[in-house]
């Protein structure tokens, strides 16, 4: 039988490891993968160092040195289909919110001048140096699959792992975090925005109608929604929706601000105004992705310029 | 003829698919707080309301297809492997 196994590789780039966890929380269902799936490769299970050939690569976590690098092309020669797995590896991620910064300013920020710690000098030899940005894995390598997510919540990962087992086709479902919360979208009077530190939102009304600049309108729902249900706004960790990486003249910004108005007295200008004030967190997850990044709507080295000298 | 249709479970009862609809194709169901599709023949495919509808649950079958243009052809090649 064991012959008739997918055989599975995994690895782990530039990411915080939450992928390969979210793997794991499939619980009891990882024991009906393991009835089809063969692992050989896993950083967080197995002593594989090596890259045996393998039907089903999975590869977590964004491109930014050169072991980076050399992973993914290990990966894809190894593997028969790769799936870019989390939205670190789909769209670069919290990694990729660096490209806000220079590679000068984040190494003085983490190891020279680092205001909450002992500072040092950066790392030399013994470890790959950053590379000038970060790039999500298909520039890199070819990509059969992707699956975005912070991480993926184990439904969806069970789902698209038995449809690759089964060999049906992946099912492209591009419903919005919305889908998944309970809270009313109801008109409120609502006219000034408010700070996630500030108040408690009611329960069972949309954070949007509350004043909360909330992205889960914006955000493709591979999560189910636990944040916005629980009172945290969203901020969009599993990427835009389809509409906002196809269309050129649709942006995170204005496409909350639309929802947001209709549903307050706040106008559209406000709300974007102040969303480019915290732009950095807003556009995060997906920055390093040429859909976001070279969006002639995105400004994001003006709008930090813009709050510097305010400051 | 165009058909439309609303995940209902996904729908979180904004309204915005009804003030935005040219040619009321949507009503609002009250005691429910949801929306439904009143006309589904009405629908002229300007796909507003999809476009709109925050939880993206209202879809659309046998529309005219116009070719997108202005659309990022890089990116739409990459859906179909979405999983």
């Amino acid at each position: 039988m064991e012959n008739n196994k997918v055989r599975l590789n995994t690895d782990w780039l530039s990411a915080c490891g939450g992928c390969h966890c979210a793997i794991v929380d499939l619980h009891e269902k990882i024991l009906d993968v393991l009835g089809y799936v063969q692992i050989q490769r896993c950083p967080v299970l197995t002593d594989q160092k090596d890259y045996p050939p393998a039907d089903v690569g999975i590869l977590t976590g964004a491109i930014r040195n050169e072991h980076d690098r050399h992973a993914a092309e290990k990966m894809r020669k190894s593997c028969k289909s790769l799936i870019a797995f989390g939205t670190c590896a789909v769209y670069g991620g919290i990694p990729g919110a660096a490209l806000a910064h220079t590679r000068e300013e984040l190494l003085d920020r983490a190891y020279r001048n680092n205001p909450t710690t002992e500072t040092s000098v950066p790392p030399g030899e013994m470890i790959d140096s950053l590379e000038k940005i970060v790039t999500p894995i298909d520039e890199v390598v070819d990509v059969d699959l992707y699956l975005a997510g912070c991480p993926p919540h184990p439904t969806f990962i069970f789902d698209a792992l038995l449809a690759l087992i089964e060999g049906r086709a992946p099912k492209a479902q591009d419903q919005a975090v919305c889908a998944h919360c309970q809270r009313n979208m109801d008109r409120c009077d609502t006219d000034r925005i408010q700070s996630y530190h500030e108040g408690i939102p009611d329960p069972s009304l949309c954070l949007l109608s509350q004043g909360y600049v909330c992205l889960g309108s914006v955000t493709l729902d591979r999560c189910l929604a636990p944040c916005p249900k629980n009172g945290v706004p969203c901020t969009g960790c599993a990427g835009p929706t389809m509409e906002i990486l196809t269309e050129p003249n649709r942006d995170i910004r204005t496409e909350v601000a639309d929802r947001m108005a209709r549903l307050t007295r706040l106008e559209q200008p406000v709300i974007i105004k102040a969303m480019e004030r915290s732009a950095k967190s807003h556009y995060s997850y997906a920055m390093a992705s040429r859909m976001i990044g070279e969006k002639s709507t995105f400004l994001i080295r003006k709008w930090i310029a813009e709050v510097e000298e305010s400051l | 003829m165009v058909h439309v249709e609303i995940n209902e479970s996904g729908c979180r009862g904004c309204r915005m698919c009804v003030d935005i609809c040219p040619t009321e194709v949507f009503e609002f169901d009250e005691p429910a707080r949801k929306a439904r599709v009143r006309e589904s023949e009405d629908c002229i495919g300007c796909l507003s309301c999809s476009y709109l509808c925050p939880s993206k649950s209202i879809t659309h079958s046998d529309f005219p297809v116009v070719k997108n243009f202005y659309r990022d052809l890089q990116f739409c090649r990459k859906k179909e492997a979405f999983l």
